[in-house]
């Protein structure tokens, strides 16, 4: 077990050739704290993280954790300088700490992180190329190369012309693994969420937005309900209109189902997906041709980068379970199985962090992060 | 002997005198020789017994380290505290004390809210809209997050509460809550309402054994002897005592009484006299009573037993199977 005599110094010497692969490419290193704010993680995570987060608090009671990736410190520290939106380039190298259970906790991860560029296609090439090179800079052999689009599937929802309520629903599944077919299967057969309200929903249906908080204010009183919790009488509202806008239609119609379920079926190279994806946008009428423009540009900017093309594997169902990715997503995987489970190497684009950390505006953004313990079992000794 | 088997007892409150009745009534009697200051107790019927007088939470936490042996404490903390419960711990009985439930309870004013699912879509849409995840109030953090990921829910935030959850949402700390109720009165006095399929947990206290303690010979004899008794008392209460004389009392009757209301004759068929004994679960006692006199008995008479023991000692092989 060579990851196991590897002393950690020598480790880190080793993962040093990795910062310099990124400082000679533009990336700035950068060192945030061990121990952040435990808030942003589970914000942007979810609740799921917690189970693998290392949890304390201070003597004022605000939780904090060890870091479990270094994504969210580096962007944070980005905002904490202003300028949210100006281009720049970071890279690290440190350890994170998650509770697996088993093993050690604390990992030696490095990665990058692009901000704020708009040629996305590009960068997301440069991205992938260069978490290929870091493999390579191991002397690991050629990895497999898993690619997903998670923006894709974004588009496909808002085209498909979905009710807001359901457009959420597929959105926030997909990013959880393995429930998307379930989800469609009960979509299917849903009798919808409006059974239960039926008395409601028809004395709502065609109302308006101030009618519809009239009868639930009504509604609140006659049952003598005085403190709303948490949700506005306008909120409230507003989902019975949305539920009684559903109407009898409370089921995913079957041609709309069998477009998700034939777009989640796609798998090959990047070609052969657009291809496909291309052919399933003009069968259903649905205007796909800017995500798709952009897929086939990045799929250029990877030839051009010397990345091969077509060893790529593309899956539609591919995605990365936090809902901060907004684009490519994508994974490196060992050929070989060895000991250590999980990629070699993790990325993508994350548009959305950014705003969701506090920024004003958008900020296109894609990184990777590779696994130091990983890359040396699948490399061998230097 | 030497290596004593040590029994969690809840330290104080309601919890311990249930206790001490549950036990009493297996007749096993919990000594405190120093009085109710005294953590250690024993039991004069059983020498090989210590007892160890902890809050229900170091019950848990000595149960899932291998402290103690045996424990008295609520299947919602066996399985809020203790990651993976049924491969550390043996839930061995529930004890007929200490019910609740577990519940996902929303505001009263959440009227289009009723369903776990309607609770998903609510939770989407507050992230989607607000910017953050709703807020979730509980003390039992696992729990709820096993059971909302069961309900496909991840647009939520847990908010640690130790003490009066129940009223977060009107304070504004959270939205919503998951909090153990009995009869749900606090949680309609704070004006919440539980969630149709929100009930996590149907909770009681149990007698759990540790598979993590150390089981010697000694301890296992112990837990043999202990086990035995709590199971004959056990038995006890699902059956009555019947018996009669009569001459037409055969066996073709008693069988037919076996197939008609369960009973079983623990001392064998009439006797040559017609002197018969059966077992009888309780709900059906009456209708035994009419079939034997409609069979010719004079005279039906029923006890409760107070202790029936078997060969079998079922709660002690549930343990053993597990400890292998």
């Amino acid at each position: 077990m060579a990851s196991d005599r590897t002393s950690s110094s020598a480790r880190t010497n080793r993962a040093d050739g990795l910062v310099d692969l990124y400082e000679r490419a533009g990336y700035l290193r950068v060192e945030p704290a061990v121990l952040q704010p435990a808030d942003d993680f589970l914000e942007l995570a979810g609740e799921e993280l917690r189970r693998s987060l290392f949890i304390t608090s201070d003597a004022r009671g605000r939780e904090l954790c060890l870091r479990p990736d270094l994504t969210i410190p580096v962007c944070r520290g980005h905002l904490e300088q202003g300028a949210p939106g100006r281009p720049a380039a970071y890279c690290y190298l440190g350890p994170v700490f998650r509770d697996r259970g088993e093993g050690s906790a604390e990992l030696l991860q490095a990665g990058i992180e692009s901000l704020g560029r708009a040629d996305r296609e590009a960068a997301d090439a440069e991205c992938l190329a260069l978490a290929l090179e870091s493999v390579r800079q191991y002397g690991a052999a050629d990895p497999e190369i898993r690619m997903g689009d998670v923006g894709l599937f974004m588009a496909l929802v808002a085209a498909l012309d979905l009710p807001p309520a359901w457009q959420r629903r597929l959105i926030k599944d997909f990013n959880r693994a393995g429930t998307l077919e379930a989800d469609l299967a009960t979509l299917k057969l849903a009798r919808g969420a409006g059974a239960e309200h039926a008395g409601v929903l028809a004395a709502l249906a065609g109302s308006d937005p101030a009618a519809a908080r009239a009868l639930v204010a009504d509604l609140l009183s006659i049952a003598g309900i005085k403190a709303v919790g948490g949700r506005t009488v306008a909120e409230i509202a507003e989902r019975f209109l949305e539920q009684a806008e559903l109407g009898a239609a409370t089921r995913l119609p079957a041609e709309t189902s069998a477009v998700l379920e034939r777009y989640l079926a796609i798998v090959g190279d990047p070609d052969e997906a657009s291809a496909a994806l291309r052919t399933l946008a003009s069968d259903a009428a649905l205007d796909l041709s800017a995500p798709l423009d952009a897929f086939e540009q990045r799929s250029g900017f990877l030839a051009a980068g010397g990345v091969d093309v077509s060893g790529i594997r593309f899956a539609t169902a591919f995605g990365r379970t936090l809902d901060y990715y907004s684009g490519m997503v994508f994974e490196l995987h060992a050929k070989k199985k060895g000991r250590a489970n999980g990629p070699l190497a993790a990325g993508g684009r994350y548009d959305r962090l950014l705003t969701l950390l506090g920024s004003a505006n958008p900020v296109p953004a894609v990184g990777f992060a590779v696994w130091i313990e990983r890359l040396e079992q699948a490399g061998g000794r230097p | 002997m030497n290596e004593p088997l040590i029994v969690g007892v809840p330290s104080k409150g309601r919890l311990m005198e249930n206790a001490h009745a549950f036990f009493a009534r297996a007749g096993i009697t919990l000594l405190q020789p120093g009085g109710g200051r005294d953590y250690r107790g024993t039991v004069p019927e059983l020498p090989g017994v210590e007892i160890a007088y902890l809050s229900t939470a170091d019950i848990v936490t000595n149960l899932a380290q291998g402290a103690i042996h045996l424990g008295v404490a609520g299947e919602d903390l066996v399985r809020e505290m203790i990651p993976d419960a049924d491969a550390r711990v043996v839930l061995l009985d529930g004890l007929g004390f200490g019910n609740a439930n577990v519940v996902v309870a929303v505001p009263q004013a959440w009227i289009d809210v009723r369903t776990m699912r309607d609770l998903d879509d609510v939770a989407t849409a507050f992230h989607h809209k607000r910017g953050r995840r709703v807020r979730v109030a509980t003390k039992y953090v696992n729990l709820t997050r096993g059971f909302f990921s069961r309900h496909g829910i991840a647009d939520y935030r847990i908010v640690e509460s130790l003490g009066a959850t129940e009223g977060a949402p009107a304070s504004g700390t959270a939205e919503l809550i998951v909090d153990i109720t009995t009869t749900g009165s606090t949680l309609a006095a704070n004006g919440l309402k539980v969630v149709d399929d929100g009930v996590m947990l149907r909770s009681q206290a149990n007698l759990v054994a540790s598979l993590q303690a150390e089981w010697g010979t000694d301890a296992r004899a112990t837990a043999r002897a202990l086990l035995d008794r709590i199971a004959a008392e056990r038995r006890a209460h699902t059956m009555r005592e019947v018996r009669t004389r009569f001459p037409d009392a055969d066996a073709e009757m008693v069988a037919e009484a076996k197939g008609r209301f369960g009973v079983i004759a623990p001392l064998g068929g009439p006797t040559s006299s017609g002197m018969l004994t059966l077992l009888c679960p309780p709900d059906a006692v009456h209708l035994l009573a009419t079939f034997l006199r409609e069979h010719g008995a004079e005279h039906v008479m029923v006890a409760a037993p107070e202790y029936v023991f078997a060969r079998e000692n079922p709660l002690f092989d549930k343990l053993a199977e597990r400890l292998g």
